[in-house]
């Protein structure tokens, strides 16, 4: 495997969209604050996306050998996945960021960039998705290719969102904290419900060798069953993690906790896409 | 000009990559990156009857470059347009003014022809050698094969010659990209 600038760019791309869905699905809830309360507690958040799709956009120039022509890669549009892709995601981090610097400058969130950015960045996954889908690599060429990326999505960030937001709303708003506690924990095990209907896809599915010299994704991933099943018990672990604290959240349990689970979380995700890249290695 | 391709004769070729080893040199191309590569299949097995070993092995080889397809599926993926066919024969061929190096085209080639050039930063791969063919000299592959079992010309012609093979065992579908490509087939691999 050495993609890993590939594997840094989606990681980042999927949670900071994910966390952008998370917090236009907050953002209602958590406008019963006043205006000022509510820029106090969603900039962090805001500055973490824009962060992280920033830290996925270097990464990305560092998988091209000549990164001085990247702006050729929008010119071919008609045909190319990869140039709609990088097209939509330069269009995500741009909103991204305006959405948090505007929001500073204004000290209030601009729902409508929030929302441009979850649109943009839902369908930015799915061009993400195409780019591995239409190549003849085997294993590649199937619905997991997506359900793990939105996965991914699904899963970082409701997890992203609420390990930034809730050490400041605890303070403040104890009832809204865990509510919020609550839904990313329901959306998150969403997120691993979709990733499960691609892995069983996956498992039925005759997968295909199109490439002289190309290894059957069956036999690229023979001696990797360890590594995902160690993912799948991590990822368990993260989960029950959140679990426990959406429901206990009231009984002084350590806010590391949710520090805890996202980073156990990351992990996992970051063992599953490290598998995805080795059947194209 | 009309569409250029090769034609393999599959059943003459020895596996002894004399044409790996010119295409390398006229192309001047670091170990690891071969605009022609060769490729070996083998099947079978010793059996064991009454007292005896018997070999069983049916081996062969294949010698690939770019099959300067008819659906470039290279092409296609190329985010720059670097990647592109020329009108005048069809040829495929990477414009490193554009070019990218993001080995896009790498997962998208059924034949494993783009090859990519690490101190460069760009993609290379088989051009057809024309300028040897505008000088009037046979590609360096071509000229090289001590079986005479590589050659090239308008599609057409070799078509006409040899007839449609381009499917053989050990080859990806032909029906992904339409390659430029016949092949008279050596007998294990039909
Ligand atoms: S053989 Fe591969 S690189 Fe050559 S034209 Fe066909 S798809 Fe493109
Ligand atoms: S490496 Fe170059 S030729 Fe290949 S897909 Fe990328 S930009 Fe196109
Ligand atoms: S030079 Fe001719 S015989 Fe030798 S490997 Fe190449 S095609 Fe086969």
């Amino acid at each position: 495997m050495h993609e890993w600038s590939l594997l840094i760019f989606t990681l980042c791309m999927q949670a900071a969209i994910g966390g952008t869905v998370m917090l236009l699905i907050f953002y209602k809830k958590l406008s019963k604050l006043d205006p000022e309360q509510q820029f106090h507690v969603m900039k962090l958040p805001l500055v973490v996306i824009a962060g992280l799709s920033l830290i996925g956009l270097a990464a990305s120039f560092t998988h091209l050998g000549s990164p001085e022509n990247a702006l050729n890669t929008i010119r071919h549009l008609g045909s190319s996945w990869m140039s709609r892709e990088i097209l939509v995601t330069g269009m995500f981090i741009a909103v991204a960021c305006g959405a948090a610097g505007l929001a500073f400058i204004q000290k209030k969130v601009n729902v409508w960039l929030l929302a441009a950015g979850a649109v943009i960045g839902l369908f930015d996954i799915y061009c993400m998705g195409a780019i591995y889908y239409n190549t003849l690599v085997s294993g590649w060429n199937s619905i997991n290719t997506y359900t793990s990326f939105y996965g991914t999505a699904f899963v970082l960030g409701p997890i992203l969102i609420v390990s930034l937001l809730v050490p400041f709303l605890k303070a403040k708003n104890e009832e809204l904290a865990q509510a919020f506690v609550k839904n990313a924990f329901y959306i998150a095990l969403g997120g691993i419900a979709i990733q499960l209907i691609g892995v069983a896809i996956f498992g039925i599915t005759a997968p295909e060798v199109n490439q002289i010299a190309g290894v059957n994704v069956m036999d690229a991933l023979e001696g990797y069953q360890t590594t995902v099943a160690i993912r799948w018990m991590i990822e368990i672990i993260g989960i029950f993690f959140i679990g426990y604290l959406s429901i206990a959240m009231n009984k002084k349990i350590p806010i590391y906790f949710a520090y805890g689970a996202l980073a156990v979380l990351i992990f996992a995700e970051g063992m599953s896409r490290y598998v995805f890249y080795v059947m194209g290695a | 000009m009309a569409q250029l391709g090769f034609y393999i004769n599959n059943d003459y070729c020895t596996g002894c990559k004399a044409c790996v080893v010119a295409c390398k040199d006229k192309n001047d191309n670091e170990v690891g990156v071969n605009f022609r590569r060769v490729y070996e299949h083998s099947e079978g097995d010793y059996v064991e009857r009454d007292h005896a070993v018997i070999q069983n092995i049916q081996t062969f080889f294949t010698s690939i470059s770019c099959n300067h397809c008819e659906n470039p599926k290279c092409v296609e993926g190329c985010p720059t347009g670097a990647m592109y066919k020329r009108e005048e024969d069809g040829v495929v061929l990477v414009d490193h003014d554009k070019c990218v190096g993001c080995k896009y085209c790498v997962w998208n080639c059924p034949y494993g022809a783009p090859q990519y050039n690490e101190v460069l930063g760009k993609m290379t791969k088989c051009d057809f050698c024309i300028d040897l063919i505008s000088a009037g000299e046979n590609p360096a592959c071509v000229g090289s094969c001590p079986m005479r079992a590589i050659e090239y010309g308008p599609i057409e012609e070799l078509r006409a010659k040899y007839g449609n093979v381009s499917d053989i065992k050990g080859l990806p579908n032909s029906s992904i990209t339409k390659p430029n490509l016949v092949i008279t087939a050596h007998r294990n691999a039909k």
